[in-house]
C-alpha cells in the first residue's frame, strides 16, 4: 500500500470521477426522495465477493461472503451475506454465520465508514451506525474498497471527515453542506417504542430469495428482514428504522465480537483496571482506534447499547493472515529468472514471511534472506562468490591457526577466547543428531567458525549466545565457509546484542517496554507497579532470537520469518509482545513479581505456539503501525546503528 | 518474625563461565548431573525446601550467565540476596583469579546494608577431573583467599560425583538464614552489636 494512498483518496481517478457524478446524483436523489415510490425495482449497483469477517482471533476462522450495494428508489442499502459451505471450520456454526449477516442496512442508518489500509494484509472497513454500534471489520480479500466507496458516493452524500481522511461521513449534511435538515438529525436516543409494525417490507429489495439461492444461506432465526423500512420513511426519521430487533442483533454481534477479541487480548475484565485505564490504552495513539473511537464517542451516550470505545478498539483490531505452508522447490523456481536471479525480492520475502521454507530450500535461500548473496545475483555469480569467500574465510582462519603454542602462551586474550568458545560449543545443541556424540566433527567446525569470527570481528570477539545463533546456520549450510559468511551477515544485524556495554540489548528491551505501553497499557502499568519495566525476563528471547524457546525446526522457521524483515525489521519485538499478551491474564491474575515472572517466562520454553504467536505479532505490528515504529529508537538492532563510529566500544579492562 | 511459617532465602551463584554453577545447583536440587547443560543465558533459578533446626526455609538459588559481559545485568538479579556463592574450577587458574572481581562486583551491585558482614561461600568445583591430577589451584591457596575475605566458608565439590554438594548448600542455607535474621534486626533498628557476628560465621563449622 502506498503511503500517499493512506490519506488521500482524491488521487484516485475512479474516485475523483465518481465524486462529480456522485454529487449530481445526490441532488437528484434528494429530489426523488420526496417523491419516492418504494415499489420501484431494486438494482444491484455494487457487488464484491470474498469480503470476510474474522469472528475470532484465529485468522483461519474467516467467514467470507458477498457484499452488495442495492439501490431501490432513491435509497441505498448495504448487504453482506456469508457463503455457506466455504468455511470448513467446525467451530463456526450456521448460527454464527447468520449472526453476522448484514441484511439490507439502509445508508440512512449509517453514520460513517472507516477505512483501514494496513501496510500489508487486506484493506478493511468498519461501518459505524447512527446508533453508535459498529459492524465487525469487513475485510476485502479481493480488493475493492475504493470502488465500494466510490459507488456509495454516487448515491448518497459521502464526505471525508475533516479530522481523519480515512473516515467517510454518511449523510452528514449539517457539517458539510451547512444545511439544516432537522428531519435528518441523528437520534438522541433510539426510540425503542417504535416497532417495525408501521413499516412495510419489500422483500424484493433484498433479493433475499436470490441470495439464498446463490449462497444457500439459511436466513436462520435471527433474520431481520422485516426491519428494512421504506426509503420514504427513512428520509424523514432515520431513528425509526433502528428497531429493537436490530439492536438486539447487533448487541449480540458486538458482545460476541468483544468476547472473541478479548481472547486475543486476554482481557480480564475483573482484573481491577478501571475503564479509565482502558481509555488511556485506547488513546495511546493507535491511530485508527484513536480516530474511530472519537467517532464512537460522539454517539455513544445517545444509544443505550452503544459500543464503548474499548469495545471499538477491539473490534477494529485486525488479525494476522493465516500462515501458509512452507515455500517448496516448485514454487521457489517461480521466483527466479532463467539465470537464477530473484526477480521480485519483496514477493519472495512476503512469501517466506507467511510460510517459511521447506527445509531443503533453506540452504539456498538463507544466504539471500541474510543478505550474504544479493537477490539480483545469478546462479553463476553465487557460485563465484562462494569460491571467493571460501578463500577469504581460509585466510582469516589461518590467522589464528598459525599461532604457535609458544605464541599462544604469551597471548592471553587468544587463549581465553578459545577456552570460552570450547566450553560453549560442547554444550550447544548436543542432543541434536548433527552435533551429538563424542568427537563429533561438527563441534569442531562450530569452534573454528566462532574463533575465526572472533578474529574477523576482533572488537566484538566471542560472547555467549553466539554458538546458539551459529548452530542452526551450520546445520543448514553444512559448509564451513558458507556457514561462516551467513553467520557474519546475521551478526551484522544482531552483533550489538553482544556489545560489551549491552547497549544493543538495552535499546531493544527499552523499545519492548514502549511497545507494551502502546499495545497493552494495563500490562505496562502492571509491570511498572511490580518494578519489572527492565524487561530482563525477556533477555534470553531477544539475545538469541528465541532459540531456547522453540524446538529446533520451529526456531529455524521463526528465524527465516524474522529475517525477511517483511512487516517490520523489529518483528521480534512484536513477537515478545504477542507472547506476553497471550499470558497477560495469568501474569496479572497470579500477581507475579519479578522473580516469579522470570521463572514463568523461562518455563514457557517449549510451550509457545509459534504460528499463533506469529499471527498475533503480525497483527500487533500492523495495529501499531507508525506509532509502533516511532517507539523503537533509531539504531535498535537489527537496524544498522546510527553512528558506526561508536558501534563496538572496546574496553581495556576486559579481555574476552 | 519467628512465627513465619516459611522463609524465602535468596542465594546468588556466581563464577566464570563453565565452572559448574548450573551443574551444582541441579545436583543439589534435582540430584542429577548432565554433561549437556547449555550455557546459561540471562538468569534462572531453582528452589528447594529444607528444614534448618525448627524452621522451614525455601532456598531460591539463582543461576546467572558466567561471561563478564553480562555482569551489568546483575543489578536486577542480585537485589534482595541473602547469600552469595562463588564458584571456581580447581583446574582453571583464571576462574580462581576472577573471584576477586566477582566478589567486588556482587557487593557493588547488590549493595547490601553491611557489605563486610554479607555472607559469601566459596566452592572449588570439579575436583573429580583426572583424579585431581589436573588441579592447578591448591586447597591452601583457596583457603588463604577465604581468610583474607573475613573467613568465608570453603567447600571442595564435585557436581558430577555429588561430592560435598549437600553439605555446601546446607552451609549456604544456614549462612543465608543467619543473614536474614540479622537483616530483620537491622531493619527493626536494634543495634548490630546484638548479633554476635563471630558466632554466626562459626555456625557452618566448615
Amino acid at each position: 500500500m502506498l503511503e500517499s494512498e493512506l490519506h488521500d483518496l482524491s488521487d484516485d481517478a475512479d474516485y475523483a470521477a465518481s465524486q462529480q457524478q456522485g454529487s449530481a446524483s445526490m441532488m437528484l436523489g434528494s429530489d426523488s426522495a420526496k417523491q419516492s415510490s418504494p415499489r420501484d425495482g431494486a438494482e444491484i449497483v455494487f457487488q464484491k465477493d470474498n469480503v470476510a469477517i474474522h469472528p475470532t482471533q484465529f485468522a483461519s476462522e474467516r467467514i467470507s461472503g458477498r457484499l452488495k450495494l442495492i439501490k431501490q428508489s432513491s435509497s441505498l442499502f448495504m448487504t453482506w451475506i456469508p457463503y455457506k459451505g466455504h468455511n470448513s471450520e467446525a467451530r463456526l456454526s450456521d448460527k454464527d454465520r447468520s449472526l453476522y449477516t448484514i441484511r439490507a442496512v439502509p445508508f440512512t442508518d449509517i453514520r460513517s465508514i472507516r477505512r483501514h489500509n494496513p501496510a500489508l494484509g487486506w484493506q478493511y472497513i468498519i461501518v459505524v451506525l447512527s446508533s453508535g454500534l459498529a459492524h465487525p471489520p469487513l475485510y476485502f480479500y479481493s480488493g475493492g474498497v475504493k470502488e465500494f466507496l466510490a459507488t456509495i458516493k454516487q448515491h448518497v452524500l459521502l464526505v471525508r471527515s475533516a479530522e481523519d481522511a480515512n473516515i467517510f461521513l454518511v449523510n452528514d449534511f449539517q457539517n458539510t453542506l451547512q444545511r439544516t435538515l432537522s428531519s435528518l438529525e441523528l437520534p438522541r436516543a433510539v426510540p425503542l417504542a417504535c416497532g417495525p409494525s408501521d413499516m412495510s417490507v419489500d422483500e424484493s429489495i433484498l433479493n433475499e430469495n436470490q441470495e439464498r439461492a446463490d449462497n444457500g444461506v439459511n436466513s436462520g432465526s435471527l433474520s431481520v428482514t422485516q426491519f428494512h423500512g421504506r426509503p420514504r420513511h427513512k428520509a424523514h426519521d432515520p431513528a425509526r428504522d433502528l428497531s429493537i430487533q436490530v439492536l438486539e442483533k447487533f448487541s449480540l454481534v458486538t458482545k460476541f465480537a468483544r468476547e472473541t477479541t478479548s481472547q486475543l487480548f486476554g482481557e480480564n475484565h475483573s482484573n481491577g483496571f478501571s475503564a479509565n485505564e482502558r481509555r488511556t490504552h485506547i488513546q495511546a495513539n493507535l491511530d485508527h482506534s484513536k480516530n474511530s473511537s472519537n467517532v464512537v464517542e460522539n454517539t455513544s451516550e445517545k444509544s443505550p447499547v452503544a459500543l464503548d470505545s474499548h469495545e471499538f478498539d477491539n473490534l477494529s483490531l485486525i488479525w494476522g493472515k493465516p500462515r501458509q505452508p512452507p515455500l517448496g522447490s516448485e514454487e521457489w523456481i517461480i521466483f527466479l529468472d532463467s539465470e537464477g536471479r530473484v526477480t521480485d525480492s519483496e514477493a519472495l520475502r512476503k512469501r517466506v514471511f507467511y510460510g517459511g521454507l521447506d527445509h531443503e530450500l533453506r540452504n539456498e535461500v538463507w544466504g539471500l534472506l541474510l543478505g550474504y548473496y544479493p537477490y539480483e545475483s545469478t546462479y553463476a555469480e553465487r557460485e563465484f562468490l562462494k569460491s571467493v569467500k571460501k578463500l577469504e574465510y581460509e585466510n582469516i582462519k589461518n590467522q589464528w591457526q598459525s599461532i604457535s603454542s609458544a605464541q599462544a602462551k604469551r597471548f592471553t586474550k587468544f587463549r581465553e577466547r578459545k577456552g570460552l568458545i570450547e566450553k560453549d560449543v560442547v554444550r550447544t545443541d548436543r542432543s541434536l543428531a548433527f552435533y551429538e556424540g563424542d568427537d563429533n566433527p561438527n563441534i569442531n567446525i562450530l569452534r573454528d567458525i566462532l574463533l575465526t569470527y572472533s578474529f574477523y570481528n576482533f572488537d566484538l570477539g566471542y560472547c555467549q549466545g553466539m554458538s546458539d545463533l551459529l548452530s542452526p546456520i551450520l546445520f543448514v549450510m553444512d559448509d564451513e565457509s558458507e556457514a561462516f559468511w551467513c553467520f557474519v551477515a546475521l551478526m551484522e544485524r544482531l552483533g550489538p546484542n553482544f556489545n560489551r556495554d549491552q547497549n544493543g540489548m538495552h535499546s531493544q528491551l527499552f523499545a519492548l517496554s514502549k511497545l507494551v505501553e502502546l499495545l497493552d497499557s494495563p500490562l505496562h502499568n502492571y509491570f511498572k507497579q511490580r518494578d519489572c519495566l527492565n524487561y530482563f525476563f525477556c533477555f534470553r528471547w531477544i539475545l538469541i532470537q528465541f532459540k531456547r524457546e522453540f524446538e529446533y525446526e520451529k526456531t529455524m522457521r521463526l528465524w527465516e520469518v524474522l529475517w525477511t524483515h517483511y512487516p517490520s525489521e523489529h518483528l521480534h519485538l512484536y513477537v515478545c509482545v504477542a507472547i506476553l499478551k497471550r499470558y497477560r491474564g495469568k501474569i496479572m491474575g497470579e500477581v507475579m513479581d519479578f522473580d516469579t515472572l522470570l521463572k514463568f517466562i523461562n518455563e514457557l520454553s517449549g510451550h509457545i505456539d509459534l504460528d499463533a504467536t506469529l499471527r498475533d505479532a503480525e497483527a500487533l505490528c500492523i495495529c501499531a503501525g507508525e506509532n509502533g515504529a516511532a517507539r523503537i529508537p533509531p539504531g535498535t538492532p537489527p537496524s544498522l546503528p546510527v553512528d558506526d563510529g561508536s558501534f563496538y566500544v572496546q574496553q581495556d579492562d576486559e579481555v574476552l | 518474625m519467628s512465627l513465619r511459617r516459611r522463609t524465602l532465602l535468596k542465594v546468588i551463584v556466581l563464577g566464570d563461565s563453565g565452572v559448574g554453577k548450573t551443574s551444582l545447583m541441579n545436583q543439589y536440587v534435582h540430584k542429577k548431573f548432565s554433561q549437556q547443560y547449555k550455557a546459561t543465558i540471562g538468569a534462572d533459578f531453582v528452589t528447594k525446601e529444607l528444614q534448618i533446626d525448627d524452621r522451614l526455609v525455601t532456598l531460591q538459588i539463582w543461576d546467572t550467565a558466567g561471561q563478564e559481559r553480562f555482569q551489568s545485568l546483575g543489578v536486577a538479579f542480585y537485589r534482595g540476596a541473602d547469600c552469595c556463592v562463588l564458584v571456581y574450577d580447581v583446574n582453571v587458574m583464571k576462574s580462581f583469579d576472577t573471584l576477586e572481581n566477582w566478589h567486588e562486583e556482587f557487593l557493588k551491585q547488590a549493595n547490601p546494608p553491611d557489605p563486610r558482614a554479607f555472607p559469601f561461600i566459596l566452592l572449588g568445583n570439579k575436583i573429580d577431573i583426572d583424579g585431581g591430577n589436573s588441579r592447578v589451584v591448591s586447597e591452601k591457596k583457596a583457603k588463604d583467599w577465604c581468610a583474607s575475605k573475613g573467613n568465608i566458608p570453603y567447600f571442595e565439590t564435585s557436581a558430577k560425583e555429588d561430592y560435598n554438594v549437600d553439605a555446601a548448600f546446607l552451609c549456604i542455607a544456614k549462612a543465608a538464614l543467619a543473614n536474614e535474621h540479622e537483616q530483620d534486626i537491622y531493619f527493626q533498628g536494634i543495634p548490630e552489636a546484638a548479633v554476635p557476628e563471630n558466632e554466626q560465621r562459626g555456625g557452618c563449622a566448615c
